[in-house]
């Protein structure tokens, strides 16, 4: 195993963070004080201050004798104080591994909450690679409690990655309104909306992450699911929304992405050229799945893509195969100590990590991108607007700058 | 004296509250990760270190390494994974490795020790935080675990001290740790070694060498840890004096010279002359004699104590709240305010807020978010957490730097928010003629002045007077009791809004509530003009029977408001 871990959050901190952002629904953390105060603490810049996190387990002998008492009196605290439409109880590491009942507690309790469904979801190190799974594992939570609504024929449900998701659809349904599409979104900034994803026709997951979330809402409501591929990029975008087209025969869709390649063609081109100018070793150390999403940006671009991937999921595994065939992205699976070893192999001229990372990848004096700042990655035009800017957000001269700086005052830039 | 007001109970615990406070965990972690080049390893499954490498790693720039705990670990035993991490490390050759230990493990009880013994890597020290402990509990284990590192045969230094108690993750440590250094090299004292922020291994193993040891924090960690080296190594310590204001900074100062039997009357002449010139300047006390300030300072109980008799004793603030972190902490800050809870939940403190009306909050990440919610426009970082709050070397709250500083953030917030928010304008009317005022509208206005803290009373009476004329002016009617509601409303600073709009309580009657409303729903009535009270009253309440809400709360105005689209 590695010395350390260069994802962003556990996959627990990950639920939290995209329940959170759903309207009628609160998240209880079963966990201990620890857990419960990094998670809150790492939730915060983007959760309301209004909403809280509901610790459960805090003393030892809570621990030792169980927290079955304690969660159901949380339960009822949070059902009277602000009346939400679902509970969802995150089950972390500690009271998975002493055994806890959470089901049993959701039983008891049933009869008691007029108006209130408790669901739950086991997190925590059995997610122990991917952060992202954090989010599949909460929204299918939520689908299990769901009630299903009567289907809409030929229309579409877009499944997307995390609570950030719920306010980035617009670059895809933009084409699918112009097309006279019916459409639902999940997730949704209210769980009202997010329940009606079970109308779908078809389910289109714009990204790899809600795999298990698919299959469940498709066993709901029987609604077929077409993983094509990461919208992301302007081939990613157009095969995606194209094989929406083939897959309803809708003409004007088709039409719709013509027009707006045609629009956008000619920019993508100078883009493209910019690169080839300057050409670039990109390497993608994890992400919340973006490393997906953004590898596939810039190597459509003309960079030369290293990747190491957090999932493996069967639509991690489409998506692999496409990015390898039709960009030559390299995919890195062997272990690595720390960032530093890749960064010696692999020598990229930038890098997308987290702040564990950038730590290691600064004193390079190597530009490094924090995953986490690039989350609505999807449609033609966040491409276009990351391509144009990227040479210079870089910031090269910065780094440059830096180098001079510590070579004439310290000696030597690489201390 | 009015008895602190404790919450620390069971019943306390499982409210609906923020869980702001740090375990035994994180103190254990934040003691060690602050020397440089040993090796901190968090035995833990990989989201644990995840988040605590992330969240430690917006305040310092320090470096930590994991076991990556599976669930299959946990059952089936950790040594294995331990045992591969850790020769991974040592192949480093780092002068010495620590071993924090996880929730996870401490309730298997994995045989850490066994691992360690098994490598024979002489510098490995394990460390179990105690679950359920506090913050501080966890950094005690951490400092405790180095005296087995520490040389009791080094040569003893002249004139020199240990620092105990700045670690990562403590709001402000370098700033003031740069102070206390500055202070200490004025008198001729050195610091032998720092334990543990920034420090290196070096240091700590020759801890020993220092003629005294020094709690720079003693309401939170260090003293178990002092008293244990004075056991050890007979080298006594200092505990009894906060750095924080001038008086105190001076005290502290004094303290060590007479330990060390150095002149330092002209320092701190020096020093004083110097916190003097900047009080006599017109601003200070013309600010902090009407500037109520509110304290929230859990994690910080050294800064609690220290701060809450700087600002009152040497300044005239009144500390009209003030959230600490224990009884014996609150009981302190007692001496100088009034109105002290310990750990209140964020709800409890938003109430403190509204009905105290600080001019000035202190405190952490939360209390910003409520402070701004609340309308409150002057804050102060003073503790943790933060989330990214970027702090350097140069803004020490302790020592004598650190006294005119905090002056300097206390006046500079409260003028500076003040000129923006009497919204003044560059241009306008300079008269308007005599403008008539019904005896109402004139007995509201003194009212609501009598209201205003001293020293902004003139201008914002002047600016509420102006613009209920213009408006008087507009309508060409004199100022009636409705014009200057409105107006008051309008220019009110939101933090005086709930006391100023009593005056106009009487109108609450005509509002045609039909149903029961609970205090913070009819609160947020507040914020609607006069103009669509009634309207909104009516709105509310259809909505809430709509949705077969039996009375308003907060959360139907929300969610009547969303509708709306507000």
């Amino acid at each position: 195993m590695p010395l350390k871990s260069y994802e962003h959050c556990c996959s627990t901190m990950q639920a939290m963070a995209s329940l959170g952002k759903i309207e009628g629904v609160i998240p209880i953390l079963h966990a201990p004080q620890p857990c419960i105060y990094e998670i809150q603490i790492g939730t915060m810049c983007c959760r309301p201050s209004r909403l809280l996190t509901m610790g459960t387990l805090i003393e030892r002998g809570e621990i030792i004798f169980g927290g079955e008492e304690n969660l159901k009196r949380q339960i009822m605290n949070v059902y009277h104080t602000y009346q939400p439409k679902v509970i969802v109880v995150l089950n972390t590491c500690v009271p998975q591994l002493i055994g806890e009942d959470v089901k049993g507690v959701i039983a008891d309790l049933k009869e008691e909450l007029k108006g209130c469904k408790v669901t739950y979801c086991d997190t925590g190190f059995k997610y122990p690679i991917a952060m992202a799974t954090g989010n599949d594992v909460c929204w299918a939570s939520i689908v299990d409690i769901m009630e299903p609504h009567q289907r809409m024929d030929g229309s579409i449900g877009l499944l997307g990655r995390s609570g950030t998701d719920a306010g980035a659809f617009s670059s895809l349904t933009t084409f699918l309104r112009e097309a006279d599409i019916p459409y639902f979104t999940f997730p949704a900034s209210h769980i009202d909306e997010m329940e009606k994803i079970t109308r779908a026709h078809l389910l289109y997951p714009i990204h790899i992450v809600p795999y298990l979330t698919s299959k469940k809402i498709s066993d709901k409501s029987s609604a077929l699911v077409n993983y094509s591929e990461i919208p992301s990029g302007v081939e990613g975008t157009t095969r995606f929304l194209r094989s929406i087209a083939d897959q309803l025969g809708s003409q004007k869709l088709h039409d719709t992405v013509d027009r707006k390649e045609k629009e956008i063609m000619p920019q993508w081109e100078n883009v493209k050229v910019t690169f080839s100018k300057k050409p670039l070793r990109v390497l993608h150390s994890g992400g919340p799945a973006s490393e997906f999403s953004m590898g596939k940006i810039l190597a459509e671009l003309g960079a030369e893509v290293f990747l190491v991937p957090t999932m493996k999921n069967p639509f991690a595994k489409k998506e692999r195969e496409m990015l390898a065939e039709r960009y030559q992205v390299t995919f890195i699976d062997e272990e690595f100590d720390t960032l530093s070893d890749l960064l010696d192999t692999y020598r990229p001229d930038v890098v997308f990590t987290e702040f564990q990372g950038q730590i290691e990848v600064t004193p390079r004096f190597t530009p490094a991108f924090i995953n986490m700042m690039y989350l609505s990655e999807y449609g033609y035009d966040f491409a276009l607007d990351f391509g144009r800017n990227f040479h210079e957000a870089m910031k090269s001269p910065v780094y440059r700058k830096w180098e001079e700086l510590l070579k004439r005052y310290r000696g030597n830039a690489y201390g | 004296m009015a008895k602190v007001k404790a919450g620390t109970d069971r019943e306390k615990r499982l409210q609906v509250s923020e869980i702001h406070r740090p375990s035994a965990f994180e103190g254990a972690l934040w003691a060690v990760m602050g020397i440089k080049d040993a090796h901190t390893v968090f035995h833990s499954p990989s989201g644990c270190y995840i988040n605590q490498h992330q969240n430690a790693l917006m305040n310092d720039l320090f470096e930590m390494y994991t076991s990556h705990l599976s669930y299959g670990d946990v059952l089936h035993g950790a040594r294995e994974t331990l045992e591969k991490t850790l020769q991974k490390l040592i192949a480093k050759g780092p002068p010495a490795i620590f071993i924090v230990t996880s929730p996870t493990v401490e309730i298997v009880k994995d045989d850490v020790e066994g691992v360690v013994e098994k490598l024979d890597y002489e510098k490995s020290v394990v460390i179990h935080p105690p679950i359920g402990g506090t913050v501080h509990k966890g950094k005690e284990e951490g400092f405790l675990s180095l005296i087995s590192l520490m040389d009791e045969k080094v040569e003893k230094k002249e004139k020199s001290v240990n620092l105990i108690g700045p670690t990562y993750s403590v709001f402000n440590w370098k700033a003031d740790l740069e102070e206390l250094r500055r202070m200490l090299f004025e008198i001729g004292v050195s610091v032998n070694a720092v334990i543990t922020a920034d420090s290196t291994m070096q240091q700590i193993i020759s801890a020993p060498a220092a003629m005294c040891n020094i709690c720079v924090y003693p309401f939170d960690c260090g003293v178990t840890f002092a008293q244990k080296m004075q056991e050890k190594f007979g080298i006594p310590y200092l505990a009894d004096t906060i750095p924080i204001g001038f008086s105190e900074s001076a005290r502290w100062v004094e303290e060590i010279a007479s330990f060390f039997n150095l002149g330092v009357k002209t320092y701190l002449k020096g020093e004083i002359e110097n916190g003097f010139r900047l009080i006599r300047s017109g601003s200070i006390f013309t600010v902090t004699f009407e500037t109520p300030i509110a304290l929230s300072l859990e994690n910080h109980n050294t800064y609690a104590v220290g701060i809450s008799h700087f600002f009152k004793e040497e300044l005239g603030i009144e500390i009209c709240f003030a959230a600490v972190g224990d009884e014996e902490v609150g009981t302190k800050v007692q001496e100088v305010s009034g109105n002290v809870s310990v750990s209140p939940t964020i709800d409890e403190k938003r109430k403190q807020y509204e009905e105290t009306s600080p001019l000035l909050i202190m405190g952490n990440f939360y209390d910003l978010k409520v402070s701004k919610d609340l309308g409150f426009l002057n804050f102060l970082f003073a503790d943790i957490p933060t989330i990214s709050f970027l702090a350097t070397e140069n803004g020490p709250y302790m020592g004598f730097r650190g006294a005119s500083y905090l002056i300097q953030q206390v006046v500079n917030q409260v003028y500076i928010n003040l000129f923006i928010e009497t919204k003044g304008e560059m241009e306008g009317q300079i008269s308007l003629g005599e403008v008539r005022w019904s005896s109402s509208a004139e007995n509201a206005l003194r009212k609501i002045a009598e209201m205003i803290p001293h020293f902004i009373r003139t201008k914002s009476v002047k600016k509420l007077q102006k613009k209920a004329e213009e408006r008087a002016h507009q309508e060409k009617s004199e100022v009636t009791l409705e014009i200057f509601k409105t107006i008051a409303e309008e220019y009110t600073p939101t933090r005086f809004k709930t006391k100023f709009l009593e005056v106009f309580e009487e109108d609450w009657s005509k509002l045609p509530f039909s149903m029961e409303w609970d205090e913070e729903a009819r609160e947020m009535l507040y914020m609607v003009p006069s103009e669509f009270k009634a309207k909104a009253v009516l709105g509310t309440e259809e909505y809430a029977q709509k949705h077969n809400y039996t009375r308003v709360t907060s959360q139907v105005v929300n969610e009547y408001r969303k509708e709306l689209g507000f």
